[in-house]
């Protein structure tokens, strides 16, 4: 082995360790928390990261208590699935109208939507937060689902613009002589086939909307009505940072959904941010 | 068929929910917030229109400017910073063998999947100043005079929340930059190497400006994502110790939510618009080489 030859590898070494560490360090969230949450609270500041020396089993219990975390994880859901049915129906529908039917004004159409990419959602917040109280739903899942849909049009109908049009219009055309109408040939032999854009739809907005913030925590006021992300602030709040074990308990169950669906779709999610970058 | 596809009443079908939703709720605010902007509102009702007064209040005041700095300057830390590690993450995820690859790209995107007030919590463990990671890790090295109280002195307050950001999407950069690097097509390498070009040289003459689409994208949603950065200012410091840590958006909702006054509130946000709006445009105008289809 020549001196180069070494050179190279000790350098090759070190970047492969460099590229596992901060691997590491991007999962370390996961061994924090569930370390955190079999901690008592002396322990919480006497032995921070390490691995629990006593294992205490109430954390969990007594968070829940506290904590309304079963409240949280249903508005959530209702937020989350709620958005992700209308936004690809709406969504896909508007997308296939500007791809596929003819009409003078579709251009100017896909223009207009694109002006959502633009416009950040917090950049509006202020006027939607009175908006949301004049039309009295700000004490209602409404509140917040109907600016999360509106923001997630924009890049969901695009997506699926370009997905449309490289679609043969021979599908179409088979449907119409068999006797179908527009609408019948969209649900039964169209959507059927984006289904996996769709999929992929699903994921980003899975990922966007379930962890929203600055919009939810003006809008969703009530305790009844927060999702999870600001419910867990909340708590934390509450209870100040005086018991580290309870922090770790909530944070690990709040986190479990994301994280199975996580373990689960990894190569989806992987694929479906990666899908994002042809948008522009 | 064109009776088919003309069909006037399904194109209404079709289009309608989405573009009254999209109309009602992304553009239409922009009106009132233009609006409010020249009254002076206190959320609930309206003492009457003031002019550009507003405007003038916020453009004279120095925590709207110090907010303004912030906020630049963490963009700028996105732009020259964070990206070329994520760029140089790619580039070695490359270089690497498939299992350590794979592992790396199964990490990557977990903290961007984790909520904001996780990454926010852990990170302030992390700057914790008695029992943090990182003054611990100072003292067991022996340069414990370099402990901090990193979230409340005024000179650290901002890059850490700053450094909690970039960790949290940085992987996920890399990935997307990962995904561009795997669309080239192996022949350009394969010409390179008989020319007798190394890896660095390639990576330099090829992989970075055949990328060029990828920059683009990533340079956006991050520079765009520094701009709006607010929750992790909000869960980890409150814009403090004083005005360090203040970001515009931060600033926004401060002045309209917490101070009730939401002509001012809303003069920043659109002040916020006009910033986004000009730096889309630079960056479409120096950076991508076609125009980028919004």
């Amino acid at each position: 082995m020549t001196f180069r030859k070494f050179e190279m590898n000790l350098v090759n070494y070190g970047l492969k360790v460099f590229l596992l560490v901060l691997g590491c360090s991007f999962i370390f969230p996961l061994y924090w928390m569930a370390s955190l949450s079999f901690k008592s609270k002396s322990e919480g500041y006497d032995n921070p990261f390490g691995l629990p020396k006593v294992w205490v089993f109430t954390n969990f219990s007594k968070a829940l208590g506290k904590y309304h975390f079963f409240t949280y994880f249903k508005n959530s859901i209702i937020y989350t699935t709620g958005t992700i049915l209308i936004t690809l129906l709406i969504g896909s529908m508007l997308a296939y109208c500007l791809s596929r039917m003819e009409w003078k004004y579709s251009k100017t159409v896909l223009i207009y939507i694109s002006l959502g990419l633009i416009i950040p959602i917090e950049v509006v917040i202020i006027p939607l937060f009175m908006m949301v109280k004049q039309l009295g739903i700000k004490d209602s899942y409404f509140g917040l689902l109907l600016p999360y849909i509106a923001f997630s049009l924009s890049s969901c109908t695009l997506m699926l613009y370009a997905f449309f049009r490289s679609l043969p219009k021979e599908l179409e055309e088979a449907a119409c002589i068999d006797g179908c109408n527009i609408y019948e040939s969209y649900f039964r032999i169209i959507m059927p086939v984006v289904m996996p854009a769709l999929a992929t739809q699903c994921v980003l907005l899975f990922m966007r909307i379930w962890n929203e913030f600055p919009l939810a925590f003006i809008i969703a006021g009530r305790d009844r009505l927060r999702p999870i992300t600001i419910g867990l602030l909340d708590f934390f709040v509450s209870i100040g940072v005086a018991d580290w074990g309870l922090i770790g308990a909530a944070m690990l169950i709040s986190s479990l959904p994301t994280i199975i669906v996580y373990m689960i779709g990894n190569e989806k999610i992987e694929n479906a941010l990666t899908a994002g970058a042809i948008l522009k | 068929m064109n009776r088919y596809f003309g069909n006037r009443l399904a194109v209404f079908v079709f289009a309608f929910p989405a573009l009254l939703l999209f109309t009602a709720f992304v553009i239409y605010p922009l009106f009132p917030e233009m609006m409010i902007s020249l009254q002076n509102h206190d959320g609930f009702k309206s003492e009457g229109f003031v002019g550009l007064a507003n405007y003038m209040d916020v453009l004279n005041s120095q925590t709207f400017w110090q907010a303004n700095k912030n906020t630049l300057l963490v963009v700028a830390l996105s732009i020259f910073v964070g990206l070329p590690i994520s760029l140089m993450l790619a580039l070695l995820m490359d270089a690497q063998t498939p299992s350590i690859r794979r592992f790396f790209k199964a990490a990557a995107v977990f903290p961007a999947v984790l909520s904001v007030t996780v990454v926010a919590q852990m990170w302030i463990a992390f700057y914790e100043p008695t029992w943090g990671l990182f003054n611990e890790i100072l003292r067991t090295v022996g340069l414990g005079h370099l402990a901090k109280q990193w979230l409340t002195d005024k000179d650290t307050a901002l890059i850490s929340v700053a450094v909690a950001l970039f960790w949290q999407y940085i992987g996920l950069n890399a990935l997307l930059f990962y995904t561009g690097i795997k669309s080239i097509p192996k022949t350009y390498y394969e010409a390179a190497l008989i020319d007798g070009a190394g890896y660095v040289k390639a990576s330099i003459k090829i992989t970075i400006p055949l990328l060029q689409d990828v920059v683009k994208y990533v340079l956006i949603i991050s520079t765009l994502g520094s701009m709006a950065l607010y929750a992790h200012v909000r869960i980890m410091t409150m814009g403090g110790p004083g005005d360090a840590s203040r970001t515009i958006v931060y600033q926004m909702y401060y002045t309209a939510f917490e101070r009730s006054e939401f002509g001012k509130g809303t003069a920043t946000a659109m002040l916020f618009i006009i910033e986004c709006l000009i730096i889309s445009f630079l960056i479409n105008r120096f950076v991508a080489r076609e125009k980028i289809e919004i």
